[in-house]
């Protein structure tokens, strides 16, 4: 048995037989059933998206940390990520824990792309392959073919609405965990980002099945409600952001945490290379917490925050050089 | 001043692009196809094999401009030889941005018919055509303007006329010498059917679940015989009886005047294809790899036939044998008195399209667009040519 056909056995057959024995059920309109199954699915891997979202929020707030360091250590690259790794086990963020959510949930996305694909078998090619698929369900052989009629679309063909739709809500996804940037060279990248995914897609579309389109905006529309439930509308609008609950207040409190360390820009002025803040014995009561003992000799986070260059006094109280 | 980093937003860009392309490579590998390649089987008429190739498309996924133009060709049945081809041209004017969903592409997926000195041939361009069979000039089109629904179905001649379905749910009777329409009749889902005429009566299935008993001569509904799946196979009209298989895994046997049913035979998977019928017993091909031979009078199971692969295009009878070819590319001999299934041979490459014989030779099209032409009684390859 090779991969393709242990695909097809645990993820195309379960998935498109579900897909028809909800058509079935659901008065066999199509369109209804891509929407419930999305649902559906989006409902089974709520917890996971959860995760991806709170991690890449979390991520997004540590960002201002992240950037103090590129700037500081330059190109030294290797430093760059040491550090960066230091960061994000202290403030209890992983990177993985944005990326493997999403890699998860790949293949069911895949797999549900796939079966709308062969369900809607407009040509009779796409319906012999689909024959290899059925389970020996009666309800399943008189089921098919499907009904490609929703409201005014053809799910088996493109829909220049529908594409506008996909556009649209991606745009607005998108624009919700953007962060604002005073940098105008993160601005051009940021505004590239915001508009090219939405029409790269939207064009996308035009090219697909409107079934698929469905899928899409149906998805689109279900992120933006967990993106309001965690982070609000974000970037959508100039208001306070939502009140962290739950798990995000944790992510926020120790990032919180991580930030009551000083700014790269509050050191003192100095000539010295290592410039230690007077108020080591606080912030090392702050590792405590955090459950990092090691202070400024240990290598720790504020060793990592040591200025190599002058800073402007900025009136955080006397520092003192080492050494 | 806090700086702010949007590195990681423009990574996730890049990785939701190469994501979406793994994806779409994957959905490429496992060949899930939108646009139509058809690809009839071949009609023989006095020493000329009729075909329409299929179209392979040329480009990558979305809007890449895919091939959309068709053709007919005559060869000679001795040796292949071309006598001549007629291009059929698909439309691009559906709309959109020159996307291939505004592409109709003019593939056939039911064979030719020939009558006289026409070729008559039904397109997914949703244009029927009449050729001449010697010079393969152009006699008529229809509808003259514009295009129907994806005519899916072969075209059947008789009583001087075209009969044929569309996926607009239409039967369409025309005068076949001009290609003026004479009647059409409205059933209200898809036809990918090719119908059957006997008598002054035409038979046809559709996706509503229905066959239907049409008069042939001016379209009216005699009577309609209701199903649990969708009916995508040709009837098989014989002995007064009319023989269908359905998407709901049963086989009929109804009574050809009044509709009746007479017996149903149930398999494991759908029928697709046209059954054949020798000697009072019917052959039907079934996707669940299997040949029911079954008693025509009552249905009773002969012999079920394992070919280990769906049957999909329609056998053929040749001097008492029945030759059935499955989807993987082997073709069986059935001897119709024991019936006993013999390995003809294996060309190693799907077929879809029907069979078809003549003077003791095989022609089957491959869906690699090889054409082969076999000794039916050794299965030698008698030649072999690529048409596309």
């Amino acid at each position: 048995m090779g991969i393709g056909d242990i695909w097809n056995l645990i993820a195309m057959q379960p998935m498109i037989n579900t897909l028809i024995v909800l058509t079935h059920y659901l008065f066999n309109n199509f369109g209804l059933t891509i929407i419930v199954l999305t649902l559906i699915v989006n409902g089974i891997i709520f917890p996971l998206t959860l995760r991806q979202i709170r991690a890449s929020k979390a991520m997004q707030d540590l960002q201002p940390k992240i950037a103090e360091l590129q700037k500081k250590y330059g190109k030294d690259k290797e430093k760059i990520a040491r550090e960066q790794m230091k960061l994000f086990k202290e403030s209890g963020v992983s990177p993985a824990g944005c990326l493997l959510p999403l890699v998860v949930q790949m293949p069911i996305w895949i797999a549900l792309y796939q079966s709308i694909m062969r369900v809607l078998a407009v040509i009779p090619e796409n319906l012999v392959g689909l024959s290899g698929f059925l389970y020996s369900w009666p309800i399943v052989y008189s089921t098919l073919p499907l009904n490609n009629e929703f409201l005014w679309l053809n799910l088996a063909r493109g829909d220049i609405f529908l594409a506008l739709l996909v556009g649209g809500t991606m745009w607005v996804q998108q624009k919700m965990v953007m962060s604002p940037t005073v940098d105008p060279k993160q601005q051009t990248q940021s505004t590239m980002m915001l508009w090219m995914m939405p029409i790269f897609f939207a064009y996308l579309t035009l090219s697909f099945p409107s079934g698929l389109a469905l899928f899409w905006v149906t998805s689109n529309v279900v992120r933006i409600g967990m993106q309001y439930f965690i982070g609000g509308w974000g970037g959508l609008v100039k208001s306070e952001p939502k009140k962290p609950t739950g798990r995000d207040k944790k992510y926020k409190e120790r990032i919180a945490k991580v930030e009551e360390f000083p700014k790269l820009e509050e050191f003192p002025e100095g000539d010295a290379d290592i410039v230690v803040p007077d108020s080591t014995q606080e912030e090392g009561s702050s590792y405590e917490e955090s459950g990092d003992k090691r202070h400024d000799g240990g290598g720790g986070y504020t060793k990592s925050l040591r200025a190599t260059k002058r800073q402007p006094k900025r009136g955080r109280g006397h520092r003192r050089k080492r050494g | 001043m806090r700086i702010r980093n949007n590195n990681v937003p423009a990574g996730k860009f890049v990785l939701l692009v190469a994501l979406l392309l793994v994806g779409l490579t994957v959905l490429g590998c496992i060949g899930v196809k939108s646009t139509p390649e058809g690809g009839s089987g071949g009609t023989i008429a006095d020493g000329a094999i009729f075909l329409a190739p299929t179209i392979k498309q040329s480009g990558g996924f979305g809007c890449t401009s895919p091939a959309v133009d068709g053709k007919l060709v005559a060869l000679s049945a001795a040796d292949g030889t071309r006598f001549w081809e007629i291009p059929l041209e698909g439309s691009r004017s559906g709309g959109g941005f020159g996307c291939q969903s505004s592409a109709t592409p003019a593939a056939i997926y039911g064979s030719p018919a020939v009558s006289g000195e026409l070729v008559y041939i039904g397109g997914y361009n949703g244009k029927i055509y009449a050729i001449n069979a010697a010079s393969g000039s152009l006699r008529w089109v229809y509808p003259r303007e514009g295009n129907l629904q994806p005519v899916i179905g072969g075209v059947t001649i008789a009583l001087d006329r075209v009969y044929f379905g569309d996926a607009d749910g239409k039967v369409y009777a025309l005068d076949a010498a001009t290609g003026d329409k004479q009647w059409e009749f409205t059933i209200g889902d898809k036809i990918w059917a090719t119908p059957a005429v006997s008598g002054d009566r035409l038979y046809i299935g559709s996706f509503d679940k229905k066959l239907y008993a049409l008069s042939a001569i001016d379209g009216t509904k005699q009577w309609e015989f209701v199903v649990e799946g969708a009916i995508v196979s040709t009837p098989l009209v014989y002995n007064d009886m009319v023989y269908i298989g359905s998407f709901d895994r049963y086989f009929y046997a109804l009574d050809a005047a009044s509709g009746d049913l007479k017996w149903e035979f149930l398999a494991e998977r759908w029928f697709w294809t046209k059954a054949v019928a020798y000697n009072n017993t019917i052959y039907a091909g079934c996707f669940d790899g299997k040949v029911y031979a079954l008693g025509a009078e009552n249905g009773e199971e002969l012999a079920a036939l394992d070919l280990e692969s769906p049957v999909y295009s329609w056998p053929v009878l040749v001097e008492g044998s029945v030759f059935v070819a499955t989807e993987e590319g082997k073709i069986y001999a059935i001897d119709t008195v024991a019936n006993q299934e013999t390995l003809l041979a294996d060309i190693e490459e799907a077929i879809y399209a029907p069979l078809s014989a003549e003077g003791g030779v095989i022609y089957i099209y491959s869906q690699k667009q090889n054409l082969h032409a076999l000794n039916a009684a050794s299965g030698a390859s008698l030649w072999s040519l690529t048409i596309k």
